[in-house]
């Protein structure tokens, strides 16, 4: 090592130290924005089929429109503190119609809703957007949300016999990596295939100007899948789908003109469209970018109230007001940021310090110092937190020991001591706040009558009572629940409970697996209608995770789907839930409290049971002022 | 040193494919997976969303085809943030992480360099008391009571910085305080012995009997010699600083590569989870070779080993 290096060596980490405050130095200031909030978490994705959670609808409702929205009441609460929110009004469509059986839905768009890209928003984009959401290769997580339309399960699962008609993909699209544009696609009459429905023919027909001839002749095509485990001789394909046209319930009839065909009468199914999975997305831009390149900011086309500026990972997402938006007369807030700040803490802090105008969420210890002010707004909630009991599990399979379980706690003393929002203690599964439903509820809280249903059961005095598991996802507000809950079963009944507590993945597994006895839920409602939480227990359903089974029930909910009567519906729900309380797979611990912080200068903003919010409604004075 | 150089690469790889296979196989050994949710998914649809990431191919088939991706130095999509690749991700968050990292060693070394010369020089002064005080209860109070204190003092009761967030050069200062404290500690201390070793050395003593006054000696003559202890600190140091910030980047609301490491963790984003140990492993391992050649500079007495 020469002595010359050595003399330079000092300067030169000088050098390059300065350099390196520098750059650390240059990365620029951002302009304020006139509205923040903190959305608790990075978004997923702004692709309104792939996208699943609450962070991601607020985005979403932002940047895109459906072709009917969701808009919270302004009026004063009932006695329960509850706001109902409205029912679902015109976004895109400017009007639709219901046939008399309940099952067609008709919707005229209005002539003034525009892309960000200057163009009309036209069925045609709808009709596109749901395709695409229900094609497999999409792998939509919401895409059951138009299960109710006739064929769309079929043609999500790829479900097809010999004689039907069918779509088949060949492989030939320029990138195989992207979901769309998609390759040349083949219509025609499916004469056979094997049973993995990896290797078939098909009689394909000829298309002429989008429309087919399914009786004229066609020609014998053999094909074989690119990722068949024994592929065979023929054209090589992606996919083998019922053909959408003919066996999907989604038309155009006019530019302007969407119909829709339902299996059943479905009353809720204009909450489903206002939802943000059947928003549209511009297939121009999907195609020529792809997925997921299409969202990009720069690349993205939308047709909501906000544009998308930049996005930034697990900073924030920052959106300008659309002056091309249809109704951008009621938008007032011109630039947005929504911040991805998962600490409670932090993000309680930086709304004192006023850097945060609105704060989804506040640390739970210190909730009562905050109740009593002002900009502190909550309100009941379309959510229930429950305990799943796994019925196999023995004592648990006694329905007896299952009532005496839920009558030895006190879930008041769980509000007014642990939550301390204000939370309502439930004896129902179904909240309340849905127009016309009435609850059926389980017994309540009731010691004697608890120690009684045991000693039918043959548990005298606990006795006999094996140890029994309460199994919660890691986390403090859970473990207070259930450690007052174990001491209630303690001392009210005299059984031993132990707590096991999981990190959240490995919590859903086990759930998943009905690996407990007792574990920790919850439930937000996917619409207002108490059909999103009574048809998740139907005997095997994906989300029922108890191995409670009861045909009757089953009975009733399927009942209930094709009921005319809205009223006579809602009574068959009651009975389902009558069910439910008595036989009590789960019980039901209290119904979640919306939480929000609004600072002073924010105008427009309405406490409501789905805790929406939309942003292009609220209004600000500006800051300092 | 090119031997050296070429050897230290070598290593590098190894190690790097043991990292990425044995993370590979534990981070599918872990239940959960990055499709489970408490709102379950139909089977049919959730078999859809893995055919869409390949995870529906034997496990052997998916290790070989991420390993030949990550060759070619793509880490493929990320499947939490569907929306960009583990690149990018890594993009926007590196340089977050690297220049919080920069302000944090840069507070570490001018601080803990200057108190230590000081309280060496001026031994058992008050100055020296105090330094070394301070010191100690950097070194032991972890960085995040001390973020804790550092935002009720600067925020809340003398609010002169923001309370978190990325954007202004203001909401760096706190956090990378914060991070830097107990480094700056460290390096205080290391500097105070090793230059009170070398101040009692003889040619300190000639240099001060040729008549130097004691800031040349000090600066041109012993500061050299006792630094040797920090610079083989230092890569340490650098991995405190890039594990510390895991925690400081989600009190102060920074994006930062911490930030990502933790979420792809919990969420089971295997492909993010991966991109992250990888960057990390390169991280410590490029800092290590520099902190030994620079070694080899700063002490004649070492030779980098070929």
């Amino acid at each position: 090592m020469s002595h010359k290096i050595r003399t330079i060596f000092p300067c030169l980490v000088l050098v390059v130290g300065a350099m390196a405050m520098v750059w650390a130095v240059s990365f620029g200031t951002l302009p304020r924005a006139d509205f923040a909030f903190n959305n608790g978490d990075e978004i997923k994705t702004v692709d309104p089929a792939k996208a699943t959670g609450v962070p991601e609808g607020r985005v979403i409702n932002a940047l895109f429109e459906g072709l009917l929205r969701q808009h919270p009441l302004e009026r004063a609460p009932d006695e329960h503190g509850i706001v109902p929110l409205a029912p679902a009004t015109r976004g895109v469509a400017e009007s639709y119609s219901i046939s008399d059986d309940g099952r067609i839905y008709t919707f005229h768009l209005r002539s003034t809703a525009r892309w960000s890209n200057g163009e009309p928003v036209t069925a045609e984009d709808f009709a596109w957007s749901w395709r695409r959401m229900l094609h497999p290769e999409t792998g939509s997580q919401y895409a059951y949300q138009l299960y109710y339309v006739v064929g769309a399960e079929a043609y999500n699962m790829s479900q097809v016999k010999v004689g039907d008609q069918v779509e088949v993909e060949l492989e030939d699209r320029e990138n195989p990596q992207q979901l769309f544009p998609r390759g040349t696609i083949l219509r025609g009459i499916l004469t056979g295939m094997d049973d993995a429905a990896e290797n078939f023919s098909v009689e394909v027909k000829e298309e002429k100007a989008g429309q087919i001839d399914w009786q004229g002749d066609g020609q014998l095509r053999h094909f074989t899948k690119v990722t068949a485990e024994k592929p065979g001789e023929g054209e090589r394909c992606y996919h083998l789908l019922p053909d959408f046209d003919s066996h999907v319930g989604i038309r155009v009839t006019a530019g302007d003109t969407l119909v829709v065909t339902l299996n059943n009468r479905t009353p809720y199914f204009t909450d489903l469209v206002a939802f943000y999975p059947l928003y549209p997305v511009n297939r121009k831009c999907v195609e020529q970018h792809g997925s997921p390149n299409w969202t990009k900011p720069g690349n993205i086309v939308s047709n909501g109230p906000f544009l998308l500026e930049f996005r930034r990972i697990r900073d924030r997402v920052r959106m300008i007001r659309n002056p091309d938006y249809w109704n951008a007369g009621i938008v007032d807030l011109q630039v947005v940021d929504a911040l991805a700040i998962k600490s409670q803490t932090t993000s309680l802090n930086m709304y004192i310090n006023g850097q945060l105008d609105w704060t989804t969420t506040v640390p739970n210890p210190i909730i009562p110092d905050l109740r009593d002010r002002p900009d502190f707004k909550t309100a009941p909630m379309l959510t229930t937190y429950f305990y799943r009991l796994n019925v196999e599990r023995p004592p648990l399979d006694n329905v007896l020991v299952r009532q005496a379980l839920n009558m030895a706690i006190d879930k008041k003393k769980i509000v007014e001591k642990v939550t301390k929002a204000g939370q309502l203690p439930a004896r129902s599964f179904v909240p309340p706040g849905l127009p016309g439903f009435k609850s059926a509820l389980c017994g309540e809280f009731n010691p004697e009558r608890a120690r009684q249903l045991l000693a039918e059961a043959g548990f005298e005095n606990g006795r006999g009572l094996p140890r029994i598991e309460i199994l919660y996802n890691t986390s403090e507000g859970h473990r207070d629940i259930a450690q007052v809950i174990q001491q209630d079963w303690k001392k009210n009944l005299r059984i031993n409970v132990i707590l096991r507590n999981l990190e959240w993945g490995t919590f859903l597994d086990t759930l998943n697996e009905t690996d407990y006895a007792v574990a920790r839920s919850g439930w937000i409602g996917d619409y207002a209608d108490a059909n999103t939480f009574l048809d998740m227990f139907v005997t095997g359903g994906t989300n029922n995770e108890t191995n409670w089974g009861n045909s009757e029930y089953d009975q009733l909910i399927k009942k209930a789907g094709k009921e005319k009567d809205s009223e006579r519906r809602l009574e068959i729900l009651h009975q389902a839930e009558r069910i439910l309380m008595d036989e009590m797979p789960i019980i039901p611990i209290y119904f979640y409290r919306s939480i929000n912080m609004v600072q002073d200068r924010v105008e427009g903003f309405s406490a409501n049971i789905q805790d929406i919010h939309p942003l292009h409604l609220l209004r600000v004075r500006p800051h300092g002022e | 040193m090119a031997r050296f150089l070429v050897k230290r690469l070598g290593w590098m790889l190894l190690t790097i494919w043991v990292v990425y296979t044995v993370s590979f196989f534990l981070m599918r050994a872990v239940p959960g997976g990055p499709f489970s949710s408490e709102k379950k998914i139909p089977p049919a649809i959730k078999r859809n969303i893995e055919a869409r990431y390949k995870m529906d191919r034997p496990i052997h088939e998916q290790y070989f085809s991420h390993l030949w991706s990550t060759i070619c130095l793509d880490l493929g999509p990320s499947y939490k943030l569907e929306d960009y690749t583990v690149n990018e991700v890594i993009a926007q968050g590196f340089p977050v992480s690297a220049s919080l990292g920069i302000f944090a060693m840069f507070f570490a070394l001018t601080v803990g360099l200057t108190s230590g010369v000081i309280s060496a020089v001026h031994r058992n002064s008050p100055y020296d008391l105090s330094f070394m005080l301070m010191a100690t209860i950097g070194i032991a109070v972890p960085n995040f009571v001390l973020a804790s204190i550092a935002v009720v003092l600067f925020v809340f009761v003398w609010p002169i910085f923001p309370a978190a967030g990325w954007g202004q050069l203001s909401q760096i200062i706190l956090p990378a305080i914060c991070l830097g404290a107990p480094f700056a500690g460290y390096i205080a201390r290391l500097t105070r012995t090793g230059m009170l070793e070398v101040l009692g050395m003889d040619y300190i003593r000639t240099a001060y009997a040729k008549g130097l006054g004691t800031r040349q000696v000090v600066v041109r003559h012993a500061l050299r010699g006792a630094l040797l202890p920090v610079v083989s600190y230092l890569g340490p140091a650098t991995a405190g600083i890039l594990s510390g910030s895991l925690v400081l980047e989600r009190i102060f609301a920074l994006p930062g590569m911490g930030s990502h490491f933790i979420e792809a963790a919990t969420q089971r984003d295997y492909t993010l989870a991966m991109g992250m140990v990888l960057i990390y492993t390169v991280l410590l391992f490029v800092m290590n070779t520099l902190v030994d050649l620079s070694y080899s500079i700063i002490d004649p007495r070492v030779e980098v080993e070929g």
